[in-house]
């Protein structure tokens, strides 16, 4: 299954998970507090950067956007429609540094410690006798296959493509919905061939 | 820690005893799928160090094979795994039987081979820092520890199998058994990790479609629609299969065997 994770060793992958995550979600609570434009540019440059450090396979990275073009476009034509195009400016900038910054976690952050991390997050389940890690577990597994699931619908529209000459269509999505429901049902039977979501230490 | 009733209560007596033999003993065994009946009749208990399992497409072996893990439960009879009967041992079973499947692909949980590794550590309890130093010093003890930070998806076919063979192995299960693990590797590939098989002190069930792997094996079931069809020596069984299949294809076109 393909993986979005970067392999190195740059100061961004040094860096706890915890404080990376932490630091995405104040920066998205500040972002969302603020609704000039204005602001987002020095934003956007700064996230940018901060995938230029990890050096011309950081910046390849930023590809990703393109397959969101259709959504922000759509985004901007109701903002444009409403009369508040420069509003749909600071909505779609706001998203792009949003998703870059997640995203730029989510290739340095190995799928382990990001387990670990979301882990404290679900501890008071284990007050009520629940088990933390599997919730964790569930929104790890969630990061690192979701990149997967954009690979099974190209691979739809490229078997759709050379057939009908089309590329999109809404044909696609029943396909689509039985190949990643297999897919989980894959990534299920792997987990529970050794043990399950909740482990077999305690038993 | 818990000031709540626990929801389950985890039997902490161990169930199964990883020592049994027969490993595997089936009595009138059988599976349905939705309404469609994939095993029926089998009896037999399985107590070989190498046991290979063939049958064309659809016969039921992928089935079979998972029924010694728990990944799927019989329907009727009675099957005991490891002593134990296999519904009550389905949550100790992963710990005992170690199951490679047939594609890598669905096999990698996580992105990188030494968490792949690790994984099966901390699920038997280990904490993460000490799963990943004994991840690595199992990769170095089967010289891979070259792969240890690689991506998975970018390792070769014949390591992906690998790599999920030790991620398996590195649970030390009593048994390993694997749903055609060759076939999606070239010939060099295939043999090297025959070999690696071979030299293991794990007992094994293997599905296979390439009958030569199964030479050295100590006994061979031979499935067709749902049970078996045959079950001896390989130098029994692997000759009249494939004189069956020379026979079927000579005779005519069976759409139902393609
Ligand atoms: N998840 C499933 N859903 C529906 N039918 C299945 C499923 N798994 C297996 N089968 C059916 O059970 C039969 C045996 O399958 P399987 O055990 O995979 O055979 P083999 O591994 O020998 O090719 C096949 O006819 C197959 O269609
Ligand atoms: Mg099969």
């Amino acid at each position: 299954m393909i993986s979005m994770y970067l392999t190195g060793n740059s100061w961004l992958h040094r860096t706890p998970a915890g404080l990376k995550l932490l630091l995405v979600a104040v920066a998205s609570l500040l972002l969302f507090q603020v609704t000039s434009p204005w602001v987002f540019l020095p934003c956007l440059t700064v996230v940018v950067g901060l995938y230029a450090t990890l050096g011309r396979e950081g910046l390849a990275q930023l590809k990703l956007l393109r397959g969101l073009t259709v959504f922000f476009g759509i985004l901007l034509l109701l903002h444009w429609v409403s009369g508040t195009l420069l509003e749909g400016f600071a909505v779609i900038l706001r998203l792009i540094v949003l998703v870059l910054a997640a995203n730029l976690v989510s290739v340095t952050t190995r799928m382990d410690d990001m387990l670990e991390a979301v882990m404290p997050l679900f501890k008071p389940l284990e007050w009520f006798g629940y088990s933390a890690r599997k919730p964790a577990l569930g929104v790890a597994l969630v990061l690192r296959f979701a990149p997967h699931m954009m690979q099974i619908f190209s691979r739809l529209r490229e078997a759709y493509q050379s057939r009908s000459g089309s590329r999109n269509s809404w044909r696609l999505l029943p396909p689509l919905a039985i190949q990643c429901l297999r897919m989980s049902d894959n990534v299920a039977d792997a987990l529970r061939a050794r043990g399950g979501s909740e482990g077999l230490s305690d038993r | 820690m818990a000031f709540w009733p626990k929801k389950k209560n985890h039997d902490r007596n161990r169930i199964c005893d990883p020592a049994a033999i027969p490993y595997a003993e089936f009595h009138g065994v059988g599976l349905s799928i939705g309404s469609r009946k994939v095993l029926s009749g089998l009896t037999l208990s399985l107590k070989e160090d190498r046991v290979g399992v063939i049958g064309l497409n659809g016969s039921g072996k992928s089935t079979f094979v998972r029924m010694l893990n728990g990944l799927r439960q019989p329907d009727c009879g009675s099957l005991k795994l490891f002593g134990a009967l296999a519904e009550a041992a389905a949550p100790e079973l992963p710990r005992h039987v170690g199951f490679v499947f047939q594609n890598p692909d669905h096999q990698a949980i996580f992105p990188t081979v030494e968490e792949e590794i690790a994984f099966g550590l901390t699920q038997l309890g280990v904490a993460r820092d000490e799963s990943r130093k004994r991840a690595l010093d199992f990769l170095t003890q089967h010289n891979c520890e070259a792969l240890a930070p690689l991506p998975i998806a970018e390792l070769s076919e014949g390591q992906k199998q690998l790599v999920c063979i030790l991620s398996v192995l590195v649970m030390e299960p009593r048994l390993l058994v694997l749903d055609e693990p060759m076939t999606s590797l070239d010939a060099l590939a295939s043999r090297r990790i025959g070999d690696k098989l071979r030299s293991l002190p794990q007992k094994i069930v293997m599905v296979s479609h390439d009958l030569s792997h199964l030479e050295g094996f100590d006994r061979v079931l031979w499935l067709e629609d749902g049970g078996i069809r045959m079950d001896g020596a390989p130098f029994e069984v692997l000759p009249a299969f494939r004189a069956d299949i020379d026979r079927r294809s000579g005779v005519k076109l069976e759409l139902a065997a393609l």
